[in-house]
């Protein structure tokens, strides 16, 4: 590589001063982006997944949550109906679960500092997994990355960001289950037996079977088993 | 509220539906084997495979839906024979492959498929100890396996795959005995969603062997199930090939371990069909092929249109030659042997 | 018997009380005490605190203990962890030590470290040579510590001696013989290693120094710091500026500073020739390398910076001369701790490369620069 020596010794020089330059710039005007947590906290952004908060008001049993897992981390157990449980051991905070509830029944939080004493503590189950958990506050500021055309500084407000909101109402899209192809039906009953609303049922002495919109909540677990797949979820105007 | 009518068949005994047709079909040795049952059991309890027709348990595990004996051919059994009727009949070799006798079979499925009449198609292939499984055909080019052309004499759970196929796919073939041919009319005049079967091969069919029995007896006649390249049923005779030669004894001593259901069965050509294939009738290397239906026609027009096969004259004679004979020698009631 | 006792005390208080500092700020406070004590009706009460203020004012112990002496040493030692941390930090965009007293926001931490060192368990592992390896750490402190008693601050000085120069380089010279034998001593694969480089590095940096320093003896015409101050109208510095760079440079591959932190590089060679130590003993060996940059930093300031010169107040008296000197090479260590935040660490041979070539080239033409100015007859 031909270079001029000259020329290289004064960019050598060059480059030297500039170093200079800007570590002094640097002792005096810090760019530093430190967050001096727990003092400070980050403000998270509202998509953040943290740690998963149930409505048992809005659940309607359809176990999307427990089979969607990634980790296996969601067990149901039945209280008033079935209910998900999730184990923090095994929990990847994915939030696959958050974004499958058709209802919006499990919903997420900023919340992700939690510190469980034991291992044992770290299986919660529904009725503990109702409320967002308790935290102890030691943060005075928050602290936000603002990006603009100068580049990216930290600011720092003297308020203390709200941890346990993100009410993401989803828009209800009712569905029912509904026999498109009776033709095909075995009259094996098997839908009859999972539906955990009773919203299917048969009378033995006409050989008939009917579905009720009204309690169906469209939960889909009889159209998930039915052997010859003649139901469908249809959505209810 | 959403109301349908489900069809219940009469019971003939104060069971369960399953032991209706353990009373009916299997107790009386009339089970043909055709694994309907196993396919449309919506908890998947009755069992097939290799051995007799069986629902471990059922006493408990039984829902008493009806389905199994709604579609089982041998539940209110009136024996179907004869040629039966058809639209066209010819002998033919397929020019793109290798089968049995000319390939017929494979040329009509990959025909269907490339015309787009059906999706999918449901084969049987074999392992090196002529052991089956189905096999689900979804290209032409996959039936250039040999493998998975030509006849297997052994059963094979066709059926179950069969309905799994038409869950998934709107156009549907498949292969398969008289038996199992008049399975699926019944299973498709049952459930309308079987309907989707668009295209039913039947095979020219004396009897049907389990794989263990007859691996059993070739192994007495000194012959290793992997050691055999092709075998074959003509003029009475069974008919083994090896790489070193050919062994040939008459089918009457295969008699001991015939299935009793096929000792009932008098359909010889699978009348109920779209389309019969077999060597009976042909010279060696072509097959007869029975045009019974519509879309059969389609296909065969086509195949001619393309010049995939060649096409000569079929042998009416031969064909009911056999068809009678079949109905001679298995009588229903069977006759009881003093 | 009491007698000669007496009098051997009179006799030493004599020889203090001729060569105490004079500090007129303090005069009165000294004053104040005496009367104060004189009131307190112990016998003897009133010598004994004449005999303790007479020893702390006796001018070599001042020099050796005090200033710039072992107190300020230890200050220093403080500070400089704690600045160069710090500062470091800041530079790179991070905080630094934080949590040791938040209301200091860390500032204690070297103490802290300090104290933990004192608690740790000093672990001597079985392949060691075990006396080398326990003693050594000690004796390396002997070249680091006695250039203090050498080094003169105005009146204040330790042993006055005309060779004072020649013999701090003589003692520089020495340490680096102790860190080797310390990686020899821990018989292990990365000391022996670091005490290779260490060498290697040694060799590199040393004909260069000691050719930059005589160049101002050669500049000076003479190795007497009070001279050598004396002639310092213009600092050094600008007199013989090349001499002042290769000083600089061989300062900081001599005390394992970065760009030039070869022997001891954290992330290729774990530590060097003191990964084996802990506890106390690894305390004293990462004071070592600060207590050398504390000497070659005083005699850096003697040479180039107008060593004790400064305005002169005249409150403090005899004083002065030490504060100005203690300023003035905190300020040259403050800067060079501020060079290990820019640069990132050369190789080996590369700074070996250098110090052959760059180096002795410079230091050479700096001994011509000052052998010129030095002959025409002083400044």
């Amino acid at each position: 590589m031909k270079v001029e020596f000259k020329a290289r010794r004064l960019d050598l020089l060059r480059m030297h001063l500039d170093v200079i330059r800007e570590a002094f710039k640097q002792a005096v005007a810090p760019d530093r982006v430190t967050v001096e947590y727990p003092r400070e906290r980050k403000k998270y952004p509202a998509n953040f997944r943290g740690i998963i908060v149930f409505d048992k008001d809005k659940c309607i049993s359809c176990f999307r949550c427990a089979h969607i897992c990634p980790a296996n981390a969601i067990q149901m157990t039945f209280y008033e109906k079935a209910w998900p449980g999730i184990d923090y051991t095994k929990c990847i905070f994915c939030h696959f679960c958050v974004d499958s509830c058709p209802t919006g029944a499990l919903r997420s939080t900023k919340i992700h500092d939690i510190a469980f004493a034991t291992m044992g503590e770290m299986k919660l189950n529904a009725v503990q997994m109702l409320k967002a958990p308790e935290l102890t506050r030691e943060d005075s500021f928050t602290v936000e990355y603002v990006v603009d055309p100068q580049g990216w500084r930290l600011e720092k407000k003297a308020e203390i960001d709200e941890l346990a909101l993100e009410q993401f109402i989803i828009p209800e899209k009712r569905r029912v289950s509904v026999c498109v192809d009776p033709e095909s039906c075995l009259g094996c009953r098997l839908c009859v037996e999972l539906c955990p609303n009773d919203a299917i049922s048969v009378d033995r002495k006409a050989n008939k079977l009917n579905i009720l919109p009204e309690k169906c909540t469209g939960c889909g677990i009889c159209v998930r088993n039915c052997p010859m797949k003649v139901l469908e979820l249809k959505e209810v105007k | 509220m959403q109301e349908w009518q489900i069809v219940l068949p009469e019971k003939k005994h104060k069971k369960k539906f399953f032991g209706n047709l353990l009373e009916e079909v299997i107790k009386p040795a009339i089970c043909s084997h055709c694994t309907a049952c196993a396919a449309i059991c919506p908890v998947k309890g009755i069992t097939a495979g290799d051995r007799p027709i069986d629902f471990p348990n059922w006493l408990k595990d039984c829902v008493d839906c009806g389905a199994c004996v709604k579609v089982c051919p041998r539940w209110d059994y009136r024996p179907l024979g004869g040629v039966g009727s058809y639209i066209e009949m010819f002998s033919a070799r397929s020019k793109r492959f290798l089968g049995q006798d000319g390939a017929m079979v494979t040329e009509f499925t990959a025909t269907a498929l490339e015309e787009g009449i059906v999706e999918r198609a449901i084969f049987v292939a074999r392992d090196e100890e002529w052991r089956t499984r189905t096999v689900s055909i979804i290209d032409p080019e996959q039936l250039k396996n040999r493998k998975i052309t030509g006849t297997k004499y052994s059963f094979a759970d066709v059926l179950p795959a069969v309905k799994e196929a038409v869950l998934d796919s709107k156009a549907v073939a498949f292969v398969g005995t008289p038996c199992m041919i008049s399975a699926l009319r019944k299973m498709q005049r049952s459930f309308r969603k079987f309907e989707r079967v668009k295209l039913a091969i039947g095979l020219f069919c004396t009897e049907n062997f389990y794989h263990s029995q007859l691996s059993e007896f070739l192994a007495k006649k000194g012959v290793a199930m992997k050691d055999v390249l092709k075998t074959d049923i003509k003029k009475g005779k069974f008919i083994v090939k090896k790489a070193d030669g050919e062994i040939t004894f008459p089918v009457k001593e295969l008699d001991g371990i015939i299935p009793p259901g096929c000792k009932v069965c008098q359909d010889f050509s699978a009348v109920e069909a779209d389309v019969s294939v077999g060597s009976v009738g042909s010279e060696a290397g072509f097959s007869t092929v029975l045009v019974r239906s519509d879309i059969a026609k389609r296909i065969a027009d086509a195949i001619r249109a393309r010049g995939y096969a060649e096409f000569r004259d079929a042998s009416l004679e031969a064909v009911k030659k056999l068809c009678d004979y079949k109905v001679k020698i298995h009588p229903y009631p069977p006759k009881k042997e003093g | 018997m009491i007698e000669v006792l007496i009098d051997l005390i009179r006799y030493f208080l004599s020889i203090l009380k001729s060569n105490q500092l004079d500090i007129p700020l303090i005069k009165p406070i000294i004053a104040l005490i005496m009367k104060i004590v004189a009131q307190i009706p112990i016998p003897y009460l009133s010598n004994l605190v004449d005999l303790i203020l007479a020893v702390i004012l006796w001018r070599p112990l001042f020099a050796v203990v005090v200033m710039p002496g072992l107190t300020v040493l230890m200050i220093y030692l403080l500070y400089i962890v704690w600045f160069e941390r710090k500062l470091t930090a800041r530079i790179q965009w991070r905080v630094g030590p934080l949590e040791v007293y938040r209301p200091l926001r860390g500032a204690i931490q070297a103490l802290a470290d300090g104290i933990r060192y004192l608690f740790q368990e000093a672990i001597v592992h079985k392949d060691a040579h075990r006396p080398y390896f326990v003693q050594l750490p000690i004796l390396a402190f002997i070249p680091v510590l006695l250039p203090i008693a050498f080094i003169p601050a105005g009146n204040v000085v330790g042993i006055k001696s005309p060779y004072a120069v020649q013999l701090t380089i003589a003692f520089i010279s020495l340490i680096p013989i102790t860190v080797i034998a310390i990686g020899w001593a821990s018989n292990s694969r990365f000391a022996f290693i670091g005490s290779v480089r260490e060498a290697l590095m040694y060799v590199a940096y040393e004909i260069p120094f000691i050719v930059a320093a005589i160049s101002m003896i050669f500049l000076y015409k003479s190795g007497d710091p009070y001279i050598i101050v004396e002639n310092q109208w213009i600092p050094g510095a600008i007199l013989n500026p090349l001499a002042f760079l290769v000083f600089l440079i061989a300062m900081l591959m001599a005390t394992s500073r970065l760009p030039f932190e070869i022997p001891e590089a954290d992330q290729e060679i774990a530590f060097g020739p003191f990964v084996e130590y802990s506890g106390i003993l690894f305390g004293l060996v990462m004071v070592l390398a600060y207590e050398k940059l504390y000497v070659m930093a005083l005699l850096f300031t003697i040479l180039f910076l107008g060593g004790w010169n400064g305005i002169y107040i005249s409150l403090l008296g005899d004083l002065n001369a030490p504060i100005w000197l203690t300023i003035k090479t905190i300020v040259v260590i403050s800067i060079i701790a501020m060079v290990r935040s820019m640069y990132a660490r050369y190789r080996i041979d590369q700074a070996i490369r250098i110090g052959f070539s760059w180096l002795l080239a410079f230091s050479m033409v700096a001994l011509a620069i000052g052998v010129v100015i030095g002959y025409e007859g002083g400044i």
